[in-house]
């Protein structure tokens, strides 16, 4: 474990933001903070941060030297140095270069010159801003200054970094750049803690999710536990126009279904135990010629459980 | 038209919205008005203060320090000596420093001195107590001027009046010595009408002269010839031979005494006869001159009497006159221009003369620094704070104040090397300055902290970088019109003024000048100093509050902002959906 929050609640001007928030980030893990704008989403990442004082309960770090848990507020000084933080915009010198900027930042967490000089190579080669490491930060294009900012956030090897909206306003190829580096950073042993909207990026990135609703932590935990809940394996069948609906109806009927969603021409159809009921659909939809137009046997997406969540389903 | 009138309006509300510029942008130019409205609303406290030395204080000497002090000028005496007036000029605790002489009656030619003792480096000042001053020894000049004028004609009345009395007399002479003239005239015609010419007749007085004196010489070689013959040794016979010659000729002698006119036979008698005549004639002659003058003398005698009157006023008049010119004598003032000015003011100032850059050079160096150290401040806290960086900067292990202490050393650094220029140049045109300049670095440097950090506090304190700036420029004019470079501070109200003397330019303006102009060491100066230094910490400690407070602000404001940005993203998605 490397960050917990004990009965974390915020108030802002009177107004309750985060309700008793308790979870766990554990090291290694990649957390994806998800909820609706104004869910307190972002006020949760920046708790995690220091970057704002919770109202009541508290955010501990547990330091590995000696083994023991620090209370972020009170420790903030110390605990900074382990954390690295890409805000949602850039935040970086555009008037400086890209080498001036990880310099600067890397001198500020007191990182030895020598240890620096090869952090900063690693890092322009990992980012792939080697060959732009002369260029001022503002003539960089959107991905490179994205990348720029990260490379800033890890210049001093934090164990644990937090990054707000990380694939915001970028295009989607930028987006599985940032993924990608992100997957890379993971590896290195760098717990990361994602706040984003971008709920397709968060399910391809992180193993553990908390959504956030109403100022509440709605669920947590990992991916696939969060999903188990919402499973919905699914056909659709397509009858062609003069087919006996009626007839394949009395027959679907005879099946362990839950319901059958009747929409004309397409039904679909929700079995109790998909595995068991398949053959005996696939059986009747060739006895009846009839067309077989999508099988769903996904499991839910993040997206759509957040949706249901959001809409109270 | 309408489109023109909307946007206005909308330019209008956006500013009245944006609070910090509607205050910086609308409400700062009228409220600095107001201030210097009020401030300078005064005409009649002059808030001078004045110093005073005068060898000893007579009672014109303080009559005239309290005519001064009818003008609420602020009167200091100097009874030692004039050089702590001096000295406390260069202070800057009084304004001007005034010599009077031992008393400021005019005995003589010679004007009254009156020396004005003025730090040129105040040059609006200078004018201002020459001015005020000036009017002062201008009523007392024209008083001591009408008390000469009125001496004067009060001589020239005494004068006047004691001509007026001679002149009686005078008069009176006159008629006596017409008296006097009518009498003599009328002896000289009596006097004219006496003959007492005499006969011309030559009656051979020389020869008469020459015979008798002959004669008696003969009679007496023969009376001494009869005494030596009885003396001599001859014969009785031959001296009675001898004896009767020579009584012959004694008688012979004895007859002579007719004698011709011509002096060979005329008879004596007739010639003495002659004599006896003329003479009668003239005892005639002057017995008529003799009556003449008796009938004179009377006259003349009254005239003596008359010249003796008018002797005696002469006598008078002389007198007079000698009081006269003994009165006008005694009238030392003579001449034309030391009546009209009796007190002379001589303007000495009070360090060696040099040019107006001497002067103004402190107000520049102050102004530069003010100005520079102030924007450059308010600019870099701007700067930092609306850096994109700005987050980032509160994820990094250093303490706030370490960026507090970096933007000061920043402005710092950048306004040493923009003394080192101007003092680097400034030694081209104010030779043998180079002594004063450590001590004017160490108060440059305290002015340049002091402005950096309210530079500093205002870029805190304002959220857009324009308002910033603008509320720096109008500190630093404030400070500027309320420093004494443009109007002196003495026009200012007694409160204010007291308050404008605590301002931070008034006082690195006053150190500058007693470091860099009098070369006053910095003992001198200390209670400025520590005033200056006071300043910094202070605002030191403002800028750490300020910066706390703003930062809980930004953070408010970074949340706000992001909160909007979410709700502004998310409709555009729906909207896409």
């Amino acid at each position: 474990m490397l960050v917990r929050l004990k009965e974390v609640s915020k108030e802002y001007r009177k107004r309750l933001i985060l309700e008793n928030v308790n979870f766990k980030i554990e090291e290694g893990d990649i957390l994806g903070v998800i909820g609706q704008s104004g869910s307190g989403k972002t006020t949760l990442l920046n708790l995690i941060a220091g970057f704002i004082e919770p109202t009541y309960g508290e955010v501990t770090y547990l330091s590995k030297a000696t083994n023991e848990e620090r209370n972020l507020t009170k420790n903030l000084h110390k605990i900074k140095r382990h954390i690295g933080f890409t805000p949602q915009h850039n935040s970086f010198y555009p008037k400086l270069t890209v080498h001036e900027n990880l310099w600067h930042f890397g001198k500020l967490y007191n990182v030895p010159s020598a240890v620096l000089k090869n952090n900063i190579r690693n890092l322009l080669n990992f980012t792939k801003l080697i060959d732009h490491q002369n260029v001022l930060a503002e003539h960089l294009s959107g991905g490179m200054q994205k990348r720029l900012d990260l490379s800033c956030s890890l210049i001093h090897k934090p164990k644990l970094l937090l990054l707000d909206e990380p694939t915001a306003d970028l295009d989607p190829i930028l987006q599985k750049e940032i993924i990608h580096l992100l997957q890379e950073v993971n590896k290195q042993g760098v717990t990361i803690v994602i706040a984003s909207h971008h709920l397709d990026s968060v399910e391809l990135l992180c193993n553990k999710i908390a959504i956030v609703h109403k100022g509440k932590v709605h669920t947590h935990g990992l991916l696939e536990d969060i999903q188990k809940p919402y499973l919905k394996e699914h056909f659709t069948i397509k009858m062609k126009h003069g087919q006996d609906k009626e007839r394949l109806l009395a027959r679907l009927k005879l099946l362990p279904i839950q319901k059958i969603v009747d929409n004309g021409y397409n039904l679909e159809i929700y079995p109790t135990d998909i595995q068991n009921t398949m053959n005996s659909i696939l059986e009747i939809i060739r006895e009846e010629n009839l067309y077989l137009h999508d099988l769903d046997m996904r499991k839910p997406s993040l997206n759509e459980i957040f949706e249901k969540i959001a809409t109270g389903n | 038209m309408k489109a023109v009138w909307l946007v206005t309006k909308k330019n209008v509300k956006l500013l009245l919205r944006a609070k910090g510029s509607a205050l910086i942008v609308i409400f700062a130019p009228l409220l600095i008005v107001l201030i210097l409205g009020l401030s300078y609303n005064t005409s009649s406290q002059f808030g001078l203060s004045i110093g005073v030395y005068a060898p000893s204080y007579t009672d014109d000497v303080n009559s005239f320090v309290t005519l001064l002090e009818e003008d609420a000028f602020t009167i200091q005496k100097y009874d030692s000596s004039l050089d702590d007036c001096i000295e406390d000029i260069k202070m800057g605790q009084v304004h001007t420093c005034i010599s009077l002489p031992e008393s400021l009656s005019v005995e003589d030619n010679t004007p009254r001195e009156i020396t004005f003792y003025v730090d040129p480096s105040r040059l609006n000042l200078v004018w201002m107590v020459q001015e005020t001053v000036q009017g002062k020894f201008d009523i007392k000049s024209q008083e001591i001027s009408e008390g000469l004028t009125q001496n004067i004609l009060t001589k020239v009345a005494q004068t006047q009046t004691t001509i007026t009395e001679t002149s009686g007399t005078l008069s009176s002479v006159r008629s006596e010595a017409a008296a006097v003239s009518g009498v003599t005239a009328s002896v000289r015609s009596d006097l004219a009408v006496l003959d007492l010419g005499g006969s011309t007749a030559d009656f051979g007085s020389e020869i008469l002269k020459n015979l008798t004196e002959e004669l008696d010489s003969a009679k007496e070689s023969v009376d001494k010839s009869l005494e030596r013959l009885e003396e001599a040794n001859m014969s009785a016979s031959d001296k009675n031979v001898l004896r009767r010659y020579l009584t012959e000729a004694s008688e012979s002698l004895a007859a002579t005494d007719e004698i011709d006119d011509n002096g060979t036979s005329t008879s004596a008698k007739s010639v003495f006869a002659g004599l006896i005549d003329e003479l009668n004639v003239t005892r005639t002659k002057l017995s008529k001159a003799s009556t003449a003058i008796a009938g004179a003398t009377p006259a003349l005698a009254s005239s003596g009497t008359t010249l003796e009157q008018i002797q005696s006023s002469l006598d008078s008049v002389l007198a007079s006159l000698n009081d006269i010119s003994a009165t006008l004598s005694a009238q030392k003032v003579t001449e034309a221009g030391t009546i009209v000015s009796p007190l002379t003011t001589i303007i000495e100032p009070v360090q060696e003369e040099g040019t107006y850059l001497n002067y103004l050079f402190p107000a520049i160096l102050v102004l530069v620094v003010m100005f520079s150290s102030l924007l450059l401040g308010t600019t870099l806290v701007m700067m930092e704070k609306n850096s994109p960086a700005f987050l980032r900067n509160f994820f990094l292990p250093i303490r706030k104040m370490t960026f507090i202490i970096s933007v000061y050393m920043t402005n710092v650094i950048l306004i040493i090397i923009q003394l080192l220029v101007i003092l680097g140049i400034s030694l081209f045109f104010l030779t043998d300055t180079l002594p004063q300049f450590p001590n004017l670095a160490l108060v440059l440097f305290i002015a340049a902290s002091v402005f950096t950090f309210l530079g500093m506090a205002i870029g805190y304190f304002f959220v857009s970088e324009e308002t910033g700036i603008l509320a720096s420029i109008s500190l630093g004019n404030i400070f500027l019109f309320f420093s004494g470079l443009i109007l002196p501070l003495e026009g200012l109200s007694p409160t204010l003024r007291s308050i404008a003397q605590y301002s931070p330019f008034v006082i690195a303006k006053n150190l500058i000048r007693e470091v860099f102009l009098f070369s006053s060491p910095l003992q001198a100066v200390w209670v400025d100093l520590v005033i200056f230094v006071g300043y910094a910490v202070v605002l030191f400690v403002i800028i750490l509050i300020l910066e706390s407070i703003m930062h809980k602000h930004l953070v408010h404001k970074f949340l706000r902002h992001h909160h909007r940005a979410h709700i502004q993203r998310d409709k555009m998605n729906k909207g896409r959906a």
